[in-house]
């Protein structure tokens, strides 16, 4: 791009990245201590503080979310690893590695919604051994989903980051030559599981601690999910919050900032703990890891994490499957295993409905990401001079940190803070709004996925194009980016994935005035119309998939296509013209 | 005519190049030799005016005594050649062709004088064809021919024969030879390989590491 005024750029993108997070923060903090002006509130006082401390929710909440918070992501690390220790270079993973990508790109609240048909006591499971195995003539007694204890959130939870862990890695093993210490750890005679558990996950695990950071904080405060499959009464810390946010008080606002300061809180705590938690373990085994012991547990241990992985993938895959199936039952009673009678019926009923919240649903992501891009590519541009003129390369940019805030932060308190200010600008309520605050979320993503390709771009067919004909913009477009197709198309898509999962944003920006299939689908999932449910949990998750699948087959064709095109054309031009002189 | 005048070059207070001075006859080509590192490529750079603010320089250049070193990059009429083809990949053959040409060039001009140029590669066939589909010798032909049809006013070769295999090297050796001639503009090649500078049938001048 033949920018001019870089510093001039880079600031003010800054400032647009800064900006709102710091009102978010600031818009949480003082309703926190009852500085409130929307409500004539300008005294700063601590009684929020202590309505937050005497709510026996407030620790039954936070009890939960410590549990699911820390639970999942340590599980779902735990089986990652194992998977990857299990499968890493063999040819039938290369399989699984292309079942991750789907997976990734689904909105979590459609798994959910999957996995509640799967595991619910009326659910596929129980059927599939009903009757014939467990005698069940209706659907037990019991409490498998939204259990109290949070089992089924962590679940949910694992099938939602071990694939992300699992990719995640799979990109960072190129960064760690694994290959040639497998070989030479084999060599030594350790196994396979005790060579990953002493050589390569040491290796592996600091370039990979952002992303597990992420993945606690997202545990830590998920509202979708939670409101799904998790517990209810009590709930987690954030849906919780969620509830005081929507309370008709209105002074129960100050109570739930409060209580979102020390949901932030928290996560920092846990975030220190858990890097705390590594060092101890990583000097503590130290040692045992240099005692050429070739096998030990630890190879049970990752032996049991790969069959339990393996178990999640296929449960998750289930549950997905399961969605068309209930949007297109008739008549499904409880121990059969299929539906006993078809019907479109329940897919023409909601068409209308399903029509608009798609609309909605598509446009907002569509905006969200195009702008998205767009951002990215001027910050990763002003990156790139910046690295250009430095002579330190490795010199962090202010992007790089900068873009993991909106994402570590937890949405509940923070979004809320920001709508204050949507009022201000009277624009609550407004399709603008909610674009806005999905850019937010959708910006990290796109930028983090197009920063390696795009930095690693042949800077020379560039300069080659405007020797041989000087247009800057014109080749920036024509040439880089058109040579770039490939990670832009997956960009987009991960940008277009990320929006369509998007749900207090849209609820909050919106005011309920605009829905999309995630915001619909989460408050109907509890209402027991599996067929209206499952039909809004399976659009959410095919255009997701659509796009990805778009993304990874048009780029390599586009060339062909346009060449078989373009020749079709001339044809079609001369045969007119021969026609024309005869 | 392609003058340079006491062109000296240093990276870090150290004096790579100092006080290089040659010209160069239209239609001809100096080749340059000298141990990686000796600031080469940097040269190159100078002229065609993409230095590295890193390195100081100092010196003259003029093309037919107008100076060149004053002017930006995208005024001066420069053709260069490098190791890599870079032929655009998402273009076929004839489009990258196409798009070295001029804008100036009239409309209905355009299509002929690429498919020419085809022509004189021996190449008619491969018209529609991606860059991908030729090998590697053909893309460097592909590339200097692209290169000229821009209409340079000289012409700056950055090792472009190194990336091939030695047979082929002779063949598009004399191709570029030819076309240079054709062409009448003076060249520059930089090469560590002296059958290169022999092949070129032009002065040779050989840099050493400045001593003090």
């Amino acid at each position: 791009m033949p920018l001019k005024h870089i510093k001039w750029i880079t600031g003010f993108i800054t400032a647009l990245l800064i900006l709102p997070i710091a009102i978010g923060l600031v818009g949480t903090l003082l309703p926190a201590f009852h500085y409130f002006p929307p409500l004539g509130e300008y005294g700063f006082s601590v009684s929020p503080w202590i309505n937050v401390f005497s709510q026996g929710e407030f620790y039954a909440g936070l009890k939960l979310t410590l549990i699911t918070g820390i639970g999942a992501p340590i599980l779902a690390l735990w089986l990652a690893l194992s998977l990857l220790a299990w499968g890493y270079q063999r040819p039938f993973f290369k399989k699984i590695e292309a079942l991750l990508s789907p997976i990734l790109a689904i909105p979590h609240a459609a798994i959910a919604i999957g996995l509640l048909f799967l595991l619910s006591p009326s659910g596929w499971l129980v059927r599939l051994f009903s009757p014939w195995l467990t005698g069940f003539e209706r659907p037990p007694n019991w409490i498998t989903v939204q259990d109290p204890y949070g089992a089924s959130l962590i679940f949910a939870l694992i099938i939602k980051e071990m694939p992300y862990l699992l990719f995640v890695m799979l990109a960072a093993m190129k960064s760690i030559q694994a290959r040639e210490s497998i070989h030479a750890c084999q060599a030594l005679g350790y196994s396979r599981f005790t060579l990953w558990r002493k050589v390569l996950i040491p290796q592996l695990y600091p370039i990979i601690r952002l992303p597990i950071f992420i993945v606690v904080a997202f545990s830590l405060t998920v509202v979708d999910l939670a409101l799904v499959i998790g517990p209810n009464t009590p709930s987690t810390l954030a849906v919780t919050l969620f509830r005081w946010f929507n309370d008709p008080d209105l002074t129960m606002r100050y109570t739930a900032s409060a209580g979102a300061i020390a949901l932030m809180i928290t996560i920092a705590m846990v975030l220190g703990g858990w890097e705390l938690a590594h060092r101890a373990f990583s000097a503590a085994t130290r040692c045992e890891r240099s005692n050429g012991k070739r096998r030990g547990a630890s190879d049970t241990l990752l032996g049991a994490g790969v069959i339990i992985g393996l178990i999640t993938l296929v449960s998750a895959f289930t549950a997905l499957i399961l969605l068309p199936f209930w949007s297109l039952a008739k008549r499904w009673r409880f121990p059969d295993t299929l539906p006993s009678q078809w019907t479109w019926v329940n897919i023409e009923r909601a068409a209308p409905l399903l029509m608009e919240l798609s609309a909605n649903t598509l446009i907002i992501a569509l905006f969200a990401t195009v702008i998205a891009c767009g951002i990215s590519l001027l910050m990763l541009e002003t990156k790139r001079h910046q690295q250009k003129s430095s002579t330190n390369h490795e010199q962090q940019h202010a992007f790089d940190w900068l873009i993991y805030v909106p994402i570590l932060l937890p949405q509940i308190g923070f979004l809320f803070g920001l709508h204050v200010l949507l009022i201000y600008l009277n624009l609550n309520g407004d399709l603008c709004a909610i674009i806005a605050l999905h850019l937010m979320y959708v910006l990290p993503y796109v930028y983090l996925t197009l920063k390696g390709p795009y930095l690693a771009y042949n800077e020379d067919y560039l300069l080659q194009a405007n020797r041989l004909n000087h247009r800057p913009w014109r080749h920036y477009i024509s040439v880089k980016l058109a040579m770039l197709k490939p990670a832009l198309f997956t960009a987009f898509a991960m940008g277009f994935s990320v929006s369509i999962a998007q749900y207090l944003p849209t609820l909050i920006a919106g005011e309920g005035r605009y829905s999309t299939l995630t915001t619909e689908a989460v408050a109907q999932a509890a209402s027991g119309d599996r067929k209206q449910v499952g039909s809004m949990a399976m659009l959410q998750a095919l255009f997701p998939v659509m796009v990805f699948w778009l993304a990874q087959i048009i780029p390599s064709r586009w060339t062909t296509w346009r060449l078989a095109t373009k020749k079709r054309i001339i044809k079609a031009f001369t045969k007119k013209d021969k026609t024309c002189s005869a | 005519m392609l003058r340079v005048n006491a062109f000296s070059l240093s990276s870090n207070d150290k004096t790579l190049i100092q006080n290089l001075s040659f010209s160069i006859a239209d239609g001809h080509v100096l080749s340059i030799m000298g141990p990686s590192g000796i600031g080469k490529s940097s040269l190159l750079n100078f002229l065609s005016g993409t230095l590295s603010p890193s390195l100081t320089v100092s010196g003259e250049a003029f093309l037919n005594d107008i100076a060149l070193h004053t002017q930006p990059t995208e005024t001066r009429k420069v053709g260069l050649l490098q190791q890599m083809p870079l032929l655009f990949p998402h273009m076929s053959i004839i489009e990258n062709l196409l798009f070295a040409l001029p804008d100036k060039t009239r409309k209905p001009d355009r299509l002929p004088l690429a498919h020419d140029a085809l022509k004189r590669l021996g190449m008619t066939d491969k018209a529609n064809a991606l860059p991908k589909d030729l090998s590697g010798g053909q893309q460097a032909r592909v590339a200097l021919l692209r290169t000229l049809l821009s209409q340079p006013d000289y012409l700056l070769l950055d090792e472009p024969f190194s990336k091939l295999d030695p047979a082929l090297r002779r063949d598009v050796r004399a191709f570029v030879l030819a076309e240079i001639r054709q062409a009448n503009i003076p060249a520059l090649l930089v090469t560590h390989d002296s059958d290169d500078a022999k092949a070129m049938e032009g002065e040779c001048l050989e840099l050493s590491i400045v001593k003090f």
